[in-house]
């Protein structure tokens, strides 16, 4: 009894990596094509991002970092969609920059996404991107010193002379707000010694969930005005009314964790019933 | 379907996958070197060329780094080197003790237990006592204060650490099921509605598999004799 017993409770331990994966995939795929509905209840972080975007007067100067890569696009990317469709609604006039190589790259495909025509949007008049700019942390401290100095053209190649917003744009000094999407901690911790902390720049980041508890000490130090994860994408999107990847992730992100506990919980009651039979 | 392949490590390592991985990192390091020489003229030749003559020492400093593979002259790699870790700590460090010491140091010390109400007072003093206890936990200078009945500090350290790294394992699942999900959807909104998609789909599947089973058993290619 008690040699089955501890078979049983060791093959509920071991569980063939092949199966979890099997089940991770079902519990992915079940949801994306047919959506539950679970509730996606609204916290307190994405109310601070949306509230710090929606305060903003119209034609405010904010400052984005495109600073995420290609692998982190599923995450980051809702939200990058969300917010700017936020900030050209009010009629912000965004000024982006990336610190991460494919940075210019997601940045067109996000706003395929977005579409900023039906905002009446124009690039170069409402929203605009610098390139990307080697060095991180010492591109960060260039542009916010002198940001014509840095660079001369857009991710183009075209002269920031021509296009309008840049008119009156200088340094860190000129944006009332940093938004800062990124995959590194390079970059969303770099943005607070290099703007927050010599410029006293408003910030709010969007990172990996897995960043979030790296990023907590700041945003409890109050040099974060919001810190958001990538899977709460779903949540801005219901703010402002315009649902999109965040929403439709939800489901499955919420599917995925309920898996992922119930193994735990099973793997915890094999490893005390084996202990408990004498294995 | 490069999707696909690459998702098929999870469940065993196959042609397909190596296929996919090499071509990713191929194409990756293709797009790299075409950004760093599009760097290099961008921010460096164009305004060269304009008369910042100046940028002569970066290009000389840059040139000098790759003297790193030459057996006799490697020596010279290390001022270039020098120069860009003497820019990256002294940028880091201007703002490093305000934004990641004193800022963190104030906010903890701001923190209220009375005065609020019951929760938030509890969650301030446990969050207070972690972070005396975790910061206690490293002080390796005298290791008797770990000992005997003070170990219960460094146990309690230990056990808040623990929950602090449990919370960052569940943020970090968070972030694959979002990188798995982008993919799932990707293939089934934008690739399944193509033309063929639904054709292509259960072949590579089942090359997929076939290209799972182990060499040995397979009819087909049979696996190539030692020499």
């Amino acid at each position: 009894m008690s040699k089955q017993g501890k078979g049983l409770w060791r093959r509920l331990e071991e569980v063939p990596r092949e199966v979890l994966y099997l089940l991770i995939f079902l519990a992915i795929i079940v949801p994306t094509v047919s959506p539950i509905g679970l509730a996606v209840p609204i916290s307190d972080e994405a109310k601070a991002w949306y509230n710090t975007v929606d305060k903003l007067p119209a034609g405010t100067a904010v400052f984005v970092d495109f600073g995420y890569s290609g692998g982190g696009e599923p995450e980051l990317g809702p939200m990058a969609v969300a917010t700017y469709h936020h900030m050209l609604r009010k009629k912000l006039k965004v000024i982006a920059m990336s610190t991460s190589l494919e940075g210019p790259l997601l940045f067109e495909r996000a706003m395929a996404e977005v579409g900023p025509e039906k905002y009446g949007a124009k690039y170069g008049v409402d929203y605009v991107h610098i390139g990307y700019i080697a060095g991180t942390e010492t591109a960060m401290a260039a542009v916010g010193k002198d940001l014509r100095a840095t660079t001369t053209t857009d991710y183009k190649k075209v002269s920031l002379d021509q296009y309008p917003i840049m008119a009156g744009i200088k340094d860190a000094s000129s944006f009332q707000l940093l938004i800062c999407f990124t995959t590194g901690g390079d970059q969303s911790e770099g943005w607070v010694r290099q703007w927050v902390t010599p410029y006293k720049t408003p910030y709010i980041a969007n990172v990996l969930a897995l960043m979030i508890p790296t990023m907590l000490p700041y945003r409890k130090a109050g040099q974060l005005l919001s810190l958001t994860a990538g899977a709460q994408a779903g949540e801005v999107e219901l703010l402002i009314k315009v649902p999109g990847r965040g929403i439709k992730s939800a489901d499955v992100i919420s599917v995925c964790h309920l898996l992922m506990v119930a193994f735990v919980i099973l793997g915890n009651i094999a490893y005390y019933g084996r202990k408990a039979s004498g294995g | 379907m490069f999707s696909l392949w690459i998702f098929s490590i999870a469940f065993r390592d196959n042609v397909f996958f190596k296929f996919a991985e090499h071509t990713f990192v191929g194409a990756a390091a293709g797009h790299n070197i075409v950004y760093g020489v599009d760097n290099v003229l961008r921010y460096g030749w164009t305004p060269f060329t304009k008369g910042a003559l100046l940028y002569v020492v970066a290009f000389l400093l840059g040139i000098v780094l790759y003297t790193r593979y030459h057996k006799k002259y490697f020596w010279m790699s290390r001022f270039p080197l020098s120069v860009m870790v003497g820019i990256g700590i002294g940028l880091s460090m201007r703002a490093t003790v305000t934004a990641e010491f004193i800022a963190q140091i104030q906010s903890t010390a701001a923190l209220k237990i009375l005065g609020v109400d019951a929760w938030t007072g509890f969650s301030n003093l446990l969050f207070i006592i972690i972070v005396l206890t975790v910061v206690y936990f490293f002080i390796f200078t005298f290791p008797s204060v770990h000992k005997g009945n003070l170990g219960i500090i460094s146990k309690f350290a230990r056990y808040a650490m623990m929950a602090s790294f449990g919370y960052s394992f569940a943020n970090a699942l968070l972030s694959r099921f979002n990188m798995i999900f982008g993919r799932v959807d990707f293939l089934y909104t934008s690739w399944l509605p193509l033309p063929g998609a639904m054709v292509a789909l259960p072949i590579v599947l089942i090359l997929l598999a076939y290209a799972m089973i182990p060499a040995q058993k397979r009819p087909w290619p049979k696996p190539s004799k030692p020499s």
